[in-house]
């Protein structure tokens, strides 16, 4: 997803937009399936197509839609990560209610997809407040695990472990 | 915000409990058409009840008129659902569904990257609704095989027509499923592995 919120040529009028729902030039249309109609051009269309389709979720990282670590995936673990003291980290009163209920929810590795829907949060929300945690100092994100291609020893033992159920 | 939702867990900060290791997640997918059984699939197979999370993806309209196709892509949120299976200590099966609507093909990019492969859920009575995903998969280079679920125990078509109307090769394997059932989505799973390490292997030979 390329989307580019900030920094968008001033659009020309959108069709099929109510007038309520259009914001500034550089706030988010809704995204709608595109229209037929004999009106619209495909360069209508793409002006939608640039912004975030959904701004409401990314209220909570404040307007960002990209996530910091582009490698994070819904099958990326994340687990706590230990107080170093050497190190610190930021005061847990100072996080957010949703990063408050993420960390309380790793101390179990668990999947990124998983933290979304327990915590009932957009997947690049989710995405977003994970990185955000970990540069706090709060969680590790294993992302190495996910990046090198299924081994055949990997597929051999995934094979091995579902002819084990029954 | 409503602090309800996110009950504060002041105990988790005095003391941090022994990290135990990751496992080492894969993943596969279950691809197709709204209402073949995809939900279904996940569910008999996972070990935990399915989830779902909102994802954003790009979609492109699929249409008659379609003069230029890159305009005519767009960002939609859709409901993904998901389960796991635990394979041993160090590994985990994520079973990812994808969503399927009418009018949309999805780039599922992120979602496949990575993945074992992926297993195209069909109802033999709406073969159109897996065309995308069947495309998609084939140009991705995703392992994958097509199951055609069993409504009632009973397929409307066999599965050589099935074949020929969805006019895949040989080599992509056709099987017949009931989703509802925990050893036959398991067995499902299975054909879509063989694929995976064949694939695999021809990639560490080549």
């Amino acid at each position: 997803m390329s989307g580019n919120v900030s920094g968008a040529p001033a659009p020309e009028p959108i069709g099929r937009i109510p007038p309520y729902l259009r914001g500034s030039p550089n706030s988010a249309a809704p995204i709608e399936t595109p229209h037929r109609d004999a009106g619209n051009t495909g360069e209508q269309l793409r002006q939608p197509a640039d912004r975030s389709a959904s701004l409401r979720p990314f209220v909570l990282t404040g307007g960002r839609v990209n996530a910091v670590d582009q490698e994070i995936d819904l099958e990326t673990q994340v687990t706590l990560r230990p107080l170093d003291p050497a190190v610190g980290r930021m005061p847990f009163a100072s996080l957010g209610p949703e990063m408050q209920a993420m960390v309380a929810l790793c101390g179990e590795p668990i999947s990124v997809a998983e933290i979304s829907a327990r915590l009932r949060l957009h997947l690049g929300v989710a995405k977003i407040l994970v990185a955000d945690l970990r540069v706090a100092g709060y969680l590790d994100v294993h992302v190495a695990d996910t990046l090198t291609a299924p081994s055949s020893e990997i597929i051999l033992r995934v094979m091995h472990g579902l002819r084990a159920i029954s | 915000m409503d602090s309800v939702r996110f009950p504060d867990t002041p105990a988790l900060m005095t003391t941090d409990p022994p990290i135990r290791r990751p496992p080492v997640p894969v993943k596969m997918i279950v691809a197709g058409g709204f209402g073949v059984g995809k939900t279904t699939t996940v569910r008999s197979i996972s070990e935990i009840a399915p989830l779902t999370t909102e994802a954003e993806m790009t979609a492109v309209s699929v249409g008659i008129d379609q003069p230029r196709a890159e305009s005519l892509k767009t960002t939609t949120t859709v409901a993904m659902d998901f389960g796991c299976v635990t394979i041993d200590q160090s590994l985990k099966l994520y079973l990812f569904g994808t969503p399927g609507q009418d009018r949309f093909g999805f780039m599922w990019d992120s979602m496949v990257h990575g993945a074992l492969g992926a297993l195209v859920v069909v109802d033999s009575s709406r073969l159109d609704d897996c065309y995308q995903a069947v495309d998609y998969f084939e140009q991705a280079g995703l392992p994958f095989a097509v199951a055609v679920n069993m409504f009632d125990g009973r397929l409307a078509y066999d599965l050589s027509e099935v074949r020929w109307a969805l006019a895949v090769g040989d080599r992509i394997p056709i099987v017949s499923f009931d989703a509802r059932r925990r050893t036959s989505v398991r067995d499902a799973l299975l054909v879509v592995l063989e694929q995976a390490l064949n694939h695999a292997e021809q990639a560490q030979d080549g």
